[in-house]
């Protein structure tokens, strides 16, 4: 499987190496330094063959981890593990940085013996692996008899993303509507392509073998109880608006069984904080935002830009961190602008003028106009125009996503669905959003 | 990385280490060993500190032991001898009372790789296949696997491999995969582990306990099963329907595998499969990590060799972000032009008239190939998004517009008349040799239409001297031969230039070459060359064989969800070849390829018409034992059948039948039995051996093993070599029957 795991800073320095087969040489570190990190060309495919031998290759910011095997393996699998390893480090230590590599050097050693034995997977799952690996570091203290025993019974228990015993004083769960919306949009307002890619994260702290049951606006539920319920049921369920969605992928703990057939999600959740389920939709789209370019080439050596963004949400609520970004070409020479919100600046290390705004209500327009002067150049190519791309925060769900309610049932233990205190949030951030101009 | 000064470095590493004050201070101690694996990762030889690392491992602190482990591990194989003395510490660790404890020494007693060291872990291995804690099962599974690995054949594998069977009913989910994959490392010569029918429900009835890499690779391993009724096959799959839809890509994609080849005479099921899982892939194409969109991309592209009208609708999926890498991009585009039809024409092609101002000029080329493609069915309007294109007036674009117009006149005669007009129309040439070419074969080909040819022409012909390319030059020629042909008057002369100076000046001996055959050509008359010159000037016929082809999925499914889609199509029969042969280091490559196998199974006649083989001069005992010890070893192969009994001369009479030479064999009925053959065969010398080992020793059952060494090394010829060989002992074989 996979024979060595190393992960190098954007010099091609060696933070990480971590060989498991025989087969993969010492040598095969710098044979990736050599081909791939200082290649001078862009990367041409993020799987890379030298010499009879696989590198499956991911870049997190500055960082480069490469997964290397001499077998024909499962690509999706090796970079699906690659971005598990990511999630169990950024788990551990934040943040994925040359830094916080090199400060927790000895923690992911530890890591990668526990996560993947003679190139085989283990035990991937960050709270089961916090069982075994402390942030600490054990500091020297065996450990206690209860804590081996949970090791013994955690890995050997039916349910293997939950361990038996656990106790809070209260019974809590946040749920995070977490939405990323992205758009294609032609000059003349034509939207090319969007959809949106939501998450639903789950905290959980809840006390023995809860049996959790979701409920969410979904369009064939809430079609069936339309039909079948009772005339209060149909009356409250037409009220709210209902979403089709397009594919949606659970967490291990649901019960796939019971969704197929009544379409509805129960579970036992783990421990502390996990993905519970995965969507795409692609109809009925809120948009937050709407731009309108407008560029105007004058003469040769000037060109004036004139974008209008529209906000198109409740008035009542607010967005955040906006920001966007329209392209200026490679040979400007100067810049001025004026925006009537936020601050708008002309960054020329990066052929752009970025516009920020801190926050805007729903239902409003904001407006920045640039002129850009171009110093002459032989050159013939035409400016290619890249699109106008934009950031953004806001605190909905543009896919229209809604969550009706979730119920807790623990049999055993004295507490009912009442005395949990339940926490719901919606965030939709901007995907890929761009408009072409 | 080479460090100034490192021997220093590491001396003072090793005075700190022996220092008594630094080790009565735990956390100075820990902090020079962090130390030390710090300058191992960077590729400093710290194996001279190996004396006081082993002192180091004596500790109760788990993390620093992990940490000396690690160190040992990497330099066991350097220092064999002190290595030995840590194996003190690591048996009495194997006995404590923590589980952690004892996983973590036996794992690393196993990742020692040092002769001897068989002895010294058999014993904790075997206790750990029976201990409470499964996390110390886990890690005695794979310890078999290691120990198989660092001393194949022992007596004692046959007891474990009964053991590791047993263990595939442990209550833990990863003790079970771990057995699977223990048990295929150690029966790789065997054809890995047997998945028979109690096994194979065993393992679907435990899928959903699994992890989701466990998940893949026990689907992989299903793959092996062949259910006995279709009654059972159609269990299996509907308790398999829920993971088509996984939330892992890796999973989904495994179980569609599995689907297709399980259900191959069901094509029904398949397409019914493909159905299911066309919403998860598409998930993956728009996923948020590129790698995994690549891959996604790469299937889609599979899926669509058979299924074209699957995606037909998401066509909008595959627009290109402005921000994506350009492998992305590619693919992209080239499911883009799969995917067009009636309705989203107009969408697609504006959109891949986008692409074509990108600033990566290999990208713009592409879409304005793609561009192309499309043209063969809906040539007029990409026609007109082909001119305009002209009309930038960039090198890279104007070049990629030209020899998309050649190959669309090729392809589609009716377009013939539109591109003349363009090309005499655009003023300025093509600069890089490929444009220029395109456009010289339009020129001659097609000079009737165009007016300005002669010109055009003339002017290539006037700048000859500072044209670089050959290939340039010898479409030169033709084109100015065939313009002759269909306006004389205006071609002659510099024709006749042309010729002179590539046959008196040109130093490029396939120009001038070129230019004789045109000139001889010429001398025996005009009617003469017109009928050795001229030819179809379009081929509609090729269109058909170029468009778009259900393919049966029987074709791509048994390279599905490896490396092979992901590498191109191209490539795609090359990394099977040479996943197939590399040295057999794992047999799990053998298993995931099974169409490799199949291939040199299933058709062995038609390999053996391919190639030809032929004695040549014989070769010398001492040349051929000499090229024996320099070749490496290209393909070795177990042909599944012992010997022939028959007389050596009759063997060795078969053998020059079918042209190959015996040079020398082991008499009689001695064991092992050897023999040696060569042979020539497309230009390569071809050495083989035939070896037979003791057909009581373990593993090897009696069969024939060939060995081939080869120069130079061609794949194609090696197959049809062994195809050979095999179909001549199975002959043979059949006879003594």
């Amino acid at each position: 499987m996979i024979g060595g795991l190393f992960i190098y800073n954007h010099k091609g320095e060696v933070l990480i190496s971590r060989v498991y087969r025989d087969d993969i040489g010492r040598n095969a570190v710098d044979a990736f330094r050599v081909n791939v990190i200082h290649a001078r060309q862009q990367v041409r495919s993020p799987v890379t063959n030298i010499a009879r031998t696989s590198f499956f290759h991911v870049k997190r910011s500055n960082i480069w981890l490469a997964a290397v095997t001499k077998q024909n393996v499962n690509a999706a699998m090796v970079f699906e593990f690659l971005y598990k390893m990511c999630d169990v480090m950024t788990a551990y230590f934040g943040k994925i940085s040359e830094e916080n590599i090199k400060n927790n050097f000895v923690l992911i050693y530890e890591l990668l013996d526990e996560i993947l034995d003679f190139g085989y997977p283990q035990n991937s799952e960050t709270g089961a692996l916090k069982t075994f690996i402390t942030q600490q570091g054990i500091k020297g203290q065996p450990q206690t008899k209860e804590e081996q025993s949970q090791i013994t019974s955690q890995v050997t228990g039916q349910i293997g993303w939950r361990r038996e015993g656990i106790k809070y004083r209260r019974n809590e769960l946040f749920l995070d509507v977490l939405e990323s919306v992205n758009l294609l949009m032609s000059p003349q307002g034509q939207v090319l392509s969007a959809h949106v890619s939501g998450r639903v994260v789950m905290k959980s702290y809840l006390s023995g073998m809860p049996e959790c049951k979701f409920g969410m606006n979904d369009k064939i539920v809430i079609d069936k109880q339309g039909k079948g319920g009772t005339t209060d049921d149909a009356g409250k369920s037409s009220g709210k608006q209902s979403i089709a969605i397009d594919d949606c992928t659970f967490h291990q703990c649901v019960r796939l069984s019971k969704f197929d057939s009544e379409r509805s999600i129960s579970f036992i959740p783990p421990d502390g904080e996990y993905e519970l389920m995965r969507y795409r939709t692609t109809k009925d789209i809120i948009l937050p935002f709407r731009v309108i370019p407008l560029v105007r080439e004058v003469g040769r050596t000037k060109l004036e830009v004139k974008v209008v963004i529209k906000s198109n949400f409740k008035p009542s609520l607010l967005a955040q961190k906006i920001e966007v970004r329209i392209p200026t070409p490679l040979n400007t020479s100067g810049v001025q602008v004026i925006c009537m919100k936020g601050k708008a600046k002309y960054k020329a290390s990066e052929n752009a003028i970025v516009w920020k705004i801190k926050r805007m209500a729903g239902m409003k327009e904001s407006q920045i106009s640039a002129e850009i002067e171009l110093l002459p150049t032989n050159d013939k190519k035409k400016w290619a125009r890249p699109p106008i791309s934009m950031n953004f925060e806001v605190p909905f769900a543009p896919s229209g996503l809604k969550v009706r309610y979730l119920k807790v049932f623990e049999s055993k233990l004295n507490y009912s669905d009442h005395d949990v205190i339940k926490w719901v949030r919606y965030i939709g951030r901007s995907g890929i959003y761009e408009t072409r101009c | 990385m080479p460090y100034f000064g490192s021997e220093e470095t590491v001396k003072e590493l090793k005075r700190a280490l022996a220092n008594p004050h630094v080790q009565a201070d735990r956390l100075r101690y820990k902090n020079y060993i962090t130390k030390v694996i710090r300058y191992m990762t960077q590729g400093l030889d710290v194996s001279a500190l190996f004396m006081d690392m082993v002192k180091a491992s004596a500790t109760v602190d788990i993390v620093q032991k992990k940490l000396v482990y690690l160190y040992m591990c990497t330099y066991a194989s350097d220092k064999p001898d002190l290595a030995l003395l840590a194996i003190n510490t690591l048996r009495k660790d194997c006995a404590d009372p923590n589980p952690m404890v004892r996983g973590l020494a036996l794992r690393n007693m196993c990742n020692f790789r040092m002769p001897g060291m068989p002895e010294y872990i058999e014993q904790p291995i075997v206790a750990g296949l029976r201990d409470k804690a499964s996390y110390v099962r886990r890690v005695a599974v794979l310890g078999c696997a290691k120990l198989h690995n660092l001393q194949p054949y022992t007596d004692m594998d046959g007891s474990i491999v009964n053991e590791l069977y047993a263990l595939l009913r442990d209550p833990d989910p990863v003790v079970v995969v771990n057995c699977l994959r223990a048990l295929e490392e150690i029966l790789k010569d065997e054809g890995g582990v047997v998945i028979n029918k109690p096994i194979a429900h065993h393992l679907l009835n435990r899928m959903k306990d699994l992890d989701s890499w466990a998940q893949s690779e026990v689907l992989t391993f299903l793959l092996r099963y062949r259910p006995r009724s279709d009654d059972e096959l159609f269990d299996i799959l509907s308790l398999l329907d829920a993971f088509l839809q996984s939330a892992h890509a890796h999973v989904s994609v495994s179980t569609l595998r599995l689907f297709l080849h399980l259900a191959a005479a069901h094509p029904a099921v398949q397409a019914d499969a493909l159905l299911h899982t066309s919403a998860p892939l598409l998930a993956t194409c728009g996923s948020a990590s590129r790698e995994l969109r690549f891959a996604g991309l790469c299937h889609v592209q599979q899926v669509m060799r058979s299924q074209p009208g699957l995606f037909g609708t998401h066509y909008k999926r595959f627009f290109c972000g402005y921000s994506e890498p350009s492998y992305i991009k590619f693919r992209k585009m080239e499911i883009l032009v799969e995917l067009v039809n009636d309705e989203n024409v107009a969408l697609v092609l504006e959109e891949l008239r986008s692409y074509c101002t990108d600033v990566s000029p290999e990208l713009a080329q592409a879409a304005i190939a793609a561009i192309g493609r499309i043209a063969r069915t809906y040539s007029e309007k990409c026609l007109d998004i082909l001119t305009g294109l002209l009309a930038l007036k960039q090198d890279h674009i104007t070049s990629a517009v030209i020899q998309t117009f050649r190959d669309l006149v090729w392809f589609c005669p009716q377009s013939t008349a539109a591109v003349c007009q363009t090309v005499e129309a655009c003023v300025d040439n093509p600069q890089d040799s490929e444009g220029k070419q395109a456009l010289l074969w339009l020129l001659g080909e097609h000079g009737e239409q165009i007016s300005s040819a002669p010109y055009v022409v003339e002017g290539y012909i006037d700048g000859l001297k500072t044209e670089l390319s050959s290939a340039v030059k010898m479409e030169l020629l033709s084109a100015s031969v065939k313009m002759f042909l269909c306006r004389p008057a205006e071609t002659q002369d510099m024709l006749g230039r042309l010729l002179h100076y590539c046959i008196e000046e040109e130093s490029n001996m396939c120009v001038r070459d070129r230019a004789l055959l045109y000139y001889r050509l010429l001398q025996r008359g005009v009617e003469e060359t017109r009928k050795a010159v001229t030819g179809p000037k379009s081929d509609p016929s090729m269109s058909v064989l170029t468009g778009r082809q259900e393919e049966p999925i029987s074709l791509w499914a048994s390279a599905f969800n490896t490396l092979g889609p992901l590498s191109g199509r191209d490539l795609c029969l090359q990394t099977v070849i040479i996943s197939a042969s590399a040295q057999p280091s794992s047999s799990a490559e053998e298993e995931l390829l099974p169409g490799s196998k199949d291939v040199t199974l299933s058709c062995p006649n038609d390999t053996e018409e391919e190639i030809s083989l032929s004695l040549g001069p014989p070769l010398s005992h001492e040349t051929f034992e000499k090229m024996w010890l320099d070749l490496e070893i290209l393909h070795r192969q177990t042909l599944g059948f012992p010997r022939p009994k028959a007389a050596a001369d009759t063997l060795q009479a078969a053998l020059q039948l079918v042209k190959i030479q015996t040079l020398a064999f082991t008499p009689g009925d001695t064991v092992p039995w050897k023999a040696y053959l060569y042979t020539r065969g497309t230009g390569t010398l071809i050495l083989a051996e035939l070896l037979q080992e003791d057909p009581e020793a373990p593993g090897t059952e009696g069969s024939l093993v060939v060995s081939v060494k080869q120069q130079p090394a061609n794949q194609h010829t090696i197959r049809g070599f062994v195809a050979i060989i095999k179909s001549v002992f199975q002959t043979l074989n059949f006879d003594r029957l």
